[in-house]
């Protein structure tokens, strides 16, 4: 009779640790339990564990694998949740459009299996859940890892970075982020963009934060000529703070940062860039 | 001989025009009929210029008055006692001959003058042998028309009166002594050295003679900024999406092609070609003729035209307004667009960016419809809901003031005034699409057609019947492109209106010292003809200082043919260009009428640190008429 | 070579959502709509895989009448036909999603074979349950490899590359198979007018399936209140760059 986490080893998965103590004693099995990561094989380990619920972290892997193990027991699923009431039905409140929007359901099953949005949720901080073992069984391994690609550039990767400096429409042009990579430099940081600046063609989709983009969680994230349309929003959730600079004060990201600078980006852009050399 | 190769060319070039798509250019033969009088028979364009139109004049006018003697001469050269009954013995006629004649070669050496000592710039990319070809055969037609006049006066068998020929009669002692053999020598080489050149025209860019007449007529006798639409409902094959290969161009741009002399006014005028940019409209129009004429089959961008050159077009219509034979440069490169968009969807990345929201979101910043009212959130205004009656007034606003914060101010002024002025109006908010004209200008017509019904209907069951808006490409496109789609409306700019309630008396505005420069926006003064009111309102709130290139010779801000959207990659920027003439007249402020030209012209500013503030006209006067009230200023 | 894409009908929200007076739909009132982005790149990699290899392609989707708009679309791209399961309006749940885009499927494959791949987006940008393609393929008993930002066929297998932290991983799954995929996948193209037009007398083919009841019951909707930035201001123009300076020195990043 036991509730079980799907453990990744990250902040994430301790997030999730917190909703899934509500449901019952946790035990956890390892997201890499099965190598290379064969999600088909690990949904059918878990399945046979035969858990009372299944939780894990609302990230790629995480949603991948409970949306197998959903497949697999004939259950309903519900990804990217903020909180829980167990019950019966268990009543989630959980994320649409990547977070701007807030949806409470009624999950009908006898055994709930939901992920839980990373950066909604206080960690747990108590003592690990022990870790149930799992014999690989002959399961199907089809769907496996074979081969990992590593980046071909050194840069920084969005993804992990620390700082990230992200420019938007405002730029104006491909060769106007030269400011915003100059900035970046002197930073250590990454550089986003927003939707609108990879359907222009100024820079490369694996720049592009947001919704369909990348999730970032940087320390900083300098907001650049970037309106702030929910779906780069839905991108920030686990920025820790949002400076924005912006013309229109009005802007959605304008209102929703933590800081604001209001003016003609390419006159502050360099003006910061210049004030860190002088402090050098 | 001479008359069969003439004739086999021109029915050539006669038969290719015939190929060309159809063009609806039979409407308004009143209209056409002046225009061919003004310019052609008046030289009206050509004389914007005055030298080199004068210059053209005398030659031209020299060539209607001596055309018959081309026949005197033909007769004569077979018979020297023979010529043309009744013509080739009056005096007045042999006077006019002479003096236009004269006027002829003044006209030819004028022309060296021009070519090869001011050298102007403009003639960069001609064909300037050619040019001086059909020059010194003009003056070599003068000239023995000179000597065969004075040498048949000396033999003593001229049919008119030799005083009534004066130069020709003082010649005629010089010629005297070799005068029985120069008389037949003149007019053979005169007939020869005509037939050479009729065949020469046929084969030149001298073809205008014939064809620069035809084309005038021919013109667009519609507003100048609209633009024909396409028939969309025909089955697909059938439906001509623009111009990809030279025999898709209409009947009316191939006769453009064949009156193009070369001159090379629109060159000098084009904001693209002076910034340093690749499109001159008189080389594209010579490059469509060369890839006409030569039959080629392959398609006009990028053999003939480079992409490059079709985008950088702002459609301002400097060319349009200089050329003397009204070629229309902008309709060649719209229909060259439209292929390239629609077809090929070859275009640069940033405007398809602009074209999907257009499509999608009904405006070219992809934000919500829902916003379009934010602008206006505290001023009271009223938003139009469907079935309420109209009001005497509707303020369309137009995409720039709803979701650009620098273009706001102008509708927030315009809003205010209204009201000050007790207008009845209101504005449709949400309900409001994108008129369509950046979507239209990037050549892609379908996506404009499909918002022009929408906003026709819209507007249409509103009953609106009187529209103000402060956009100028909104108002172009409401007032003289909508009447294509069922909308037949009043559309007035926001400056004529408001200089209107200034004159009438219902906004006074306080009147001051500030120097204020205007800058007329291309689709106002160019295409529009609205140069006048805009000037009321300066004079009103301040003192005018103009900018050399001002009302219909402006130059553009660099923001139209959608290239708003676009990033200039080439050249200076067209912006800055402005700007600096804006900073050089020494003037404060730099008024504008356009939210396009609003924020170009701002950001040009910024970019060249130029001691200037750009505000718009209806800013300008909403501050001078709370100046007049007492109130603090905005 | 057969393939399938599934699509969504979303509405373009900009920078607010709106809810409806209920509080259980997003006000669409002037609103524009489009394919969901992931979704749209799974159209283009079937319209480019049949050019490259010849073959036919179907679009399929479950929603509202008004949501052939989106099969017309995907259809100017170059899909050869499409599959409406039409709904009245209602939301439908993922579960129940994928069991109607099941039987469409089972039926499309009985009269004309297999699909090769069948193509849907990770995660719809909407509801976001990341789950409809997966069902699909455990039903059809075939492999699911998900997240992906580059298909390449090698002959009865297809190389799918999924971008993870550090890099891409790589899957390689025999065919049929069933892929979601990511925007960034490719660059969808732009329909061209001949395109569009055609795509008015392409067939659909309209289904209307019964919808089951709910196993995640949408109960409401709301708006979520700010994370608690409080958008302090740190100045205007270049003057303010001191005062971003000593932010970024506090928080250590210098």
């Amino acid at each position: 009779m036991t509730v079980l986490l799907i453990d990744d080893r990250t902040e994430a998965s301790r997030q999730a640790l917190t909703i899934a103590r509500q449901f019952g004693e946790v035990s956890a099995i390892a997201m890499d339990a099965i190598q290379p990561f064969a999600p088909d094989a690990l949904a059918a380990a878990i399945a046979g564990l035969n858990p009372t619920a299944v939780v894990g972290a609302g990230t790629e892997r995480g949603n991948d694998l409970l949306a197998r193990v959903a497949a697999r027991m004939n259950l309903p699923f519900a990804a990217n949740c903020i909180a829980v009431e167990p019950g019966d039905p268990v009543v989630v409140t959980r994320q649409r459009w990547g977070g701007s929007l807030l949806e409470t359901a009624r999950l009908h099953s006898p055994r709930p299996l939901l992920t839980v949005a990373p950066h909604t949720v206080p960690a747990d901080d108590g003592r690990a859940p022990p870790e149930v073992e799992v014999r690989p069984t002959g399961a199907d391994t089809t769907v496996s890892v074979s081969e990992h690609i590593q980046p071909s550039n050194g840069g920084v990767s969005l993804a992990d970075a620390k700082v990230i400096v992200s420019g938007g429409r405002g730029v104006g042009s491909k060769e106007g982020f030269a400011i915003i990579e100059e900035l970046a430099g002197l930073l250590g940081a990454a550089v986003g963009c927003s939707r609108a600046v990879t359907s222009a063609g100024w820079r490369p989709h694996s720049d592009q934060v947001g919704q369909t983009g990348t999730k970032v969680a940087p320390e900083v994230y300098i907001a650049c000529g970037i309106s702030g349309a929910t779906q780069h929003m839905a991108g920030l959730k686990g920025a820790k703070r949002i400076v924005a600079i912006n013309s229109d004060p009005q802007a959605p990201l304008m209102l929703n940062a933590d800081y604001t600078v209001t003016g003609d980006l390419k006159e502050i852009v360099p003006a910061i860039s210049a004030e860190i050399r002088k402090r050098r | 001989m001479a008359l069969a190769l003439f004739t086999r060319r021109a029915l050539f070039l006669y038969r290719l025009v015939r190929s060309g798509k159809p063009a609806a250019r039979f409407d308004n033969l009143h209209a056409r009929t002046r225009a061919e009088a003004a310019d052609v028979l008046g030289q009206r364009k050509l004389l914007q210029r005055l030298v080199p139109g004068l210059m053209h004049a005398a030659i031209f006018w020299g060539f209607l008055v001596l055309f018959p003697t081309i026949l005197i001469a033909m007769v004569g050269a077979v018979d020297a006692h023979s010529t043309l009954p009744w013509l080739g013995a009056q005096g007045w006629y042999s006077f006019l001959v002479d003096g236009f004649a004269l006027l002829v070669l003044i006209g030819v050496v004028t022309a060296f003058v021009i070519r090869k000592v001011q050298r102007p710039a403009r003639f960069e990319g001609s064909h300037l042998r050619e040019a001086d070809l059909i020059l010194v055969l003009i003056a070599g037609i003068v000239v023995t028309l000179f000597a065969w006049h004075a040498s048949q006066i000396a033999v003593g068998i001229n049919d008119y009166p030799a005083a009534s020929a004066p130069i020709s009669n003082a010649l005629s002692g010089v010629v005297a002594p070799a005068a029985p053999w120069l008389e037949r020598v003149a007019v053979w080489a005169h007939v020869l050295i005509i037939l050479s050149f009729l065949v020469y025209l046929s084969y030149s860019k001298h073809l205008h003679i014939a064809v620069a007449a035809i084309n005038v007529f021919f013109g667009k006798m519609r507003p100048r900024g609209t633009l024909d639409k396409i028939d969309f409902e025909r089955p697909e094959t059938e439906v001509r999406f623009g111009a990809a290969r030279a025999t898709d161009l209409t009947w009316k741009q191939m006769l453009d092609t064949m009156s193009c002399t070369e001159c090379g006014r629109c060159q000098e005028v084009c904001p693209a070609w002076t910034t340093g940019k690749p499109l001159s409209p008189k080389l594209l129009i010579m490059a469509e003729r060369d890839h006409l004429l030569s039959r080629s089959e392959a398609p006009i961008v990028p053999t003939a035209v480079i992409d490059d050159i079709v985008w950088d077009c702002v459609t301002c219509g400097a060319c349009m307004r200089e050329c003397p034979v009204n070629i229309e440069h902008v309709d060649h490169i719209i229909d060259l667009r439209r292929n390239l968009v629609m077809v090929e969807s070859r275009f640069p990345d940033e405007a398809g960016a602009m074209l999907r929201d257009v499509d999608r979101t009904s405006n070219p910043w992809g934000k919500p419809q829902s916003d379009r009212t934010q602008w206006a959130e505290g001023l009271g205004v009223r938003v139009l809901q469907p079935g309420e009656p109209a009001p005497d007034v509707l303020f369309w606003v137009g995409c720039a003031p709803a979701f650009d914060e620098r273009a706001r101010k102008a509708a927030i002024s315009t809003a205010k005034l209204l009201q000050t002025a007790g207008v009845d109006f209101a504005i449709l908010g949400p309900r409001e699409s994108c008129t369509g004209d950046p979507a239209r200008r990037m050549g892609d017509e379908y996506t404009f057609q499909r918002l022009a019904g929408e906003n026709v209907q819209t507007l249409n069951e509103a009953k609106v019947r009187k529209i103000i808006t402060t956009c100028p490409h909104c108002f172009n496109t409401l007032g003289n492109e909508y009447s294509d789609f069922g909308g037949k409306f009043e559309v007035v700019h926001h400056t004529e209106f408001l200089a209107e309630l200034v004159r009438e008396g219902k906004l006074s505005p306080a009147a001051s010292d500030r120097t204020i420069t205007y800058h007329d926006s291309c689709y106002l003064a160019r295409h529009n003809d609205v140069r006048s009111q805009p000037r009321e309102l300066v004079d009103a709130v301040g003192k005018a200082v103009e900018m050399p290139r001002n009302r219909e010779r402006t130059f553009c801000c660099g923001a139209g043919g959608a290239r708003m959207w676009m990033e200039e990659k080439r050249g200076r920027p067209i912006n800055q260009e402005r700007v600096r003439e804006a900073a050089a007249t020494g003037a404060e402020t730099l008024a504008v009428a356009c939210p396009f030209c609003t924020v170009m012209l701002d950001d040009g500013v910024r970019e060249t640190g130029a001691k200037l503030q750009v505000f718009d006209l209806a800013t300008l006067l909403h501050e001078a008429v709370e100046r007049k009230k007492g109130d603090s200023p905005d | 070579m057969r393939i399938a894409a599934c699509i969504k009908r979303v509405p373009i929200t900009g920078g607010r959502i709106l809810l409806t007076d209920d509080g259980r739909a997003i006000n669409t009132q002037h609103l524009g709509f489009t394919m969901s982005p992931h979704e749209e790149c799974g159209v283009e990699e079937a319209v480019r895989l049949i050019e490259a290899n010849k073959g036919d392609s179907v679009v399929l989707t479950l929603g509202p009448p008004e949501a052939v708009e989106q099969l017309r679309d995907a259809m100017a791209l170059g899909i050869d036909r499409a599959i409406h399961l039409q709904t009245d309006g209602q939301e439908w749940d993922a579960e129940a999603t994928a069991a109607a885009l099941l039987d469409a499927i089972r039926a499309d494959e009985a009269a004309r074979g297999p699909f090769d791949i069948i193509f849907f987006g990770n995660e719809s940008a909407d509801s976001g349950g990341f789950q409809v393609g997966i069902r699909v393929a455990y039903a059809l008993g075939r492999p699911c490899v998900t997240g992906l930002k580059k298909v390449t066929p090698e002959g009865p297998s297809v190389r799918c590359e999924q971008e993870v932290e550090g890099g891409r991983d790589v899957y390689v799954v025999p065919t049929p198979a069933v892929l979601t995929v990511k925007e960034g996948l490719n660059l969808p193209r732009y329909p061209s007018v001949p395109g569009r037009m055609r795509a008015r007398s392409k067939p659909v083919a309209v289904v209307t399936p019964r919808r089951p009841d709910p196993r995640l019951e949408l109960v409401s909707l709301a708006v979520p209140a700010g994370q608690g930035r409080r958008a302090e201001s740190l100045g205007a123009g270049a003057a303010a760059a001191p005062a971003v300076v000593d932010l970024l020195a506090r928080a250590g990043l210098l």
